[in-house]
């Protein structure tokens, strides 16, 4: 039997666009610092740590090697994990195995990237060769406007219900302290006037671009229940990966259908007993890097029938005062320093469930939680939080 | 290794913390670099600067073609072998899509074009096929466009595996 793992410190900066008054590793060190004062240890009790970032995006090749000293891994082990948009998850799932293994009792897992000194959409296209792929791809959001396109066309949802989703992701980001986009929106017509950047996607139906870090420091059930009153219990993680240039499913040249998603979410769902999700579940943080892709997502984690997404937005299902609450945080759409974009679903889904969301908190009292991650060669890792087992 | 310092405190160098600014880092990038296309791409791009044809190859197993080649099936995991079939070159626009804002590529430091079209394009044996089109006017682009490959007819110009072909026009407008 593997030991229980349970996250214990949880830290996160404030996201912004630019901070040209910390370099990266100082950024980081600002998240390390955080978890753990809310964790209440030293750095003398962290056995192992763990980093994760998009490699290259900062123009930084092994960026962990220049922020030994800041995150406090100087003379210990640990290791740097790349894969693409869900490093920041899989860094977690990396801190996970290595405690339920019994090899480290506590360990620290950080996801980071400083986006102001880097171009990520050229560095996006850069994960096709230059001898093939490179061109017909416009990074991240010409994927995300095909499927964006795909779900206009089978689910019968209109631009108005994007729109809605987006100003949701608003309303929450402005409830929450570290949110990176805080614009007061006041309805669908402000998002419908932004500018495209990829047809059909506009500039306000993406993700931005932010700075920031976030860490979590993970225990073995000894140790958890002597550092903290609130563990949040990792009850299962799922990573499931697809070849590069086979988006979505196949048959489905598009990517709208995510053959990792599904895969992800079957393997998960059955280990834990979780026939109706949203009866199973109390609340989940996306990963939606457009608005388009949090009602395909709502779809693809079963938290509604085919093609009715949009109805959860519609109905306001999924609000924060909602029946079901997702990303209350203000989700990527809002908040997006990638490598450490997934490591935020999984805290602030924590945060969640030891009911210290302040401002964000979910009305209906959480004690299971969802968090997802997406990216890189079409990875999904999902990662299921419970606050006892 | 940096040096002990003994006992003496290093002398402090500014009087006052100063707000730290960004620092241009400059980009040139006057060289150039190889990259090895391996065998099955490499059949792939000799095909296409020979013979301007697109190939895919098959699987013994599930038959599923697979374009970039592979030399083992993703789906089965078995040896793929040397089973090579020829594309049409016509198809059915099957979905586009226009780039608004502008773009630099990361491997050259230049900007591309903006806006373009490309699209995926269901090729008529039904295998769809990821490229750019001529047609320009976004008001003028249409799902079920037929269309048809244009090659660079200068064989000194070909080499470049999928940019050999210029873009996807559409049939009969001439």
């Amino acid at each position: 039997m593997p030991n229980r793992v349970a996250i214990v410190g949880i830290g996160q900066t404030h996201h912004t666009s630019k901070r040209p008054d910390v370099n990266q590793a100082e950024m980081v060190r600002e998240a390390v610092l955080l978890s753990l004062a809310d964790a209440q240890l030293g750095i003398k009790d962290i056995e192992a740590v763990f980093t994760a970032n998009m490699e290259t995006f900062e123009a930084i090749y092994l960026p962990d090697h220049g922020m030994a000293a800041e995150v406090g891994i100087f003379g210990k082990p640990g290791l740097k994990v790349g894969t693409g948009g869900t490093s920041g998850a899989s860094v977690v799932a990396e801190g996970f195995h290595f405690v339920a293994s019994g090899l480290f009792d506590v360990a620290l897992v950080i996801g980071f990237e400083k986006q102001d000194c880097g171009d990520t959409t050229a560095a996006i296209t850069a994960a096709a060769t230059p001898i093939w792929g490179k061109g017909a791809t416009t990074g991240a959001i010409g994927e995300f406007a095909k499927q964006a396109l795909s779900y206009m066309k089978t689910s019968g949802a209109k631009e108005e219900h994007a729109a809605m989703v987006r100003l949701k992701a608003d309303r929450n980001a402005c409830r929450n302290p570290y949110a990176h986009l805080k614009l007061g929106l006041k309805g669908v017509e402000d998002v419908l006037k932004s500018p495209y950047l990829v047809w059909p996607l506009r500039f306000l139906d993406f993700c931005p671009q932010s700075c920031g870090a976030c860490a979590l420091i993970l225990a073995s059930e000894k140790r958890a229940k002597k550092i903290t009153r609130k563990p949040v219990w990792i009850a299962d993680m799922e990573t499931v990966h697809q070849e590069v240039f086979r988006a979505g499913v196949f048959g489905d040249p598009t990517g709208k259908e995510t053959y990792t998603q599904q895969a992800a979410c079957e393997r998960l769902y059955k280990r834990n007993g979780i026939t109706k999700p949203r009866r199973d579940i109390d609340m989940a943080e996306v990963y939606e890097p457009s608005n388009w892709e949090e009602m395909n997502l709502y779809e693809h984690f079963h938290f509604c029938g085919k093609n009715e997404g949009w109805k959860l937005i519609e109905k306001g299902i999924t609000e924060i005062e909602g029946e079901f609450p997702v990303n209350p945080s203000g989700g990527v759409i809002a908040t997006n320093p990638i490598g450490g974009t997934p490591t935020i679903r999984v805290a602030e889904a924590a945060l969640q469930i030891r009911g210290d969301g302040g401002e964000r908190q979910a009305t209906r009292d959480v004690k299971t939680a969802l968090a997802s991650a997406l990216g890189g060669p079409n990875w999904t890792v999902l990662t299921l939080l419970k606050r006892s087992l | 290794m940096a040096k002990r310092t003994g006992k003496k405190t290093p002398v402090a160098t500014a009087k006052e913390e100063k707000t730290p600014e960004y620092v241009k880092v400059k980009f040139d990038m006057p060289r150039t670099y190889d990259w090895s296309t391996g065998k099955y791409l490499g059949h792939f791009y000799a095909e296409a600067k020979e013979n301007k044809k697109i190939v895919a190859n098959r699987c013994p197993k599930c038959k599923e073609l697979w374009l970039p080649p592979t030399p083992v099936c993703p789906k089965c995991k078995v040896d793929m072998g040397w089973d090579w079939v020829e594309l049409p070159q016509t198809g059915t626009v099957y979905q586009y899509t226009y780039l608004v804002f502008p773009l630099w590529d990361p491997h050259y430091g230049e900007r591309w074009a903006n806006p373009y079209a490309s699209a995926i394009i269901e090729l008529d044996n039904g295998f769809y096929y990821r490229h750019f089109l001529e047609e320009q006017d976004k008001e003028k682009l249409k799902e079920g466009t037929r269309v048809k490959a244009v090659w660079k007819e200068d064989y000194s110009e070909r080499g470049q595996g999928p940019g050999d072909i210029l873009y996807f026009k559409e049939i009969g407008k001439e």
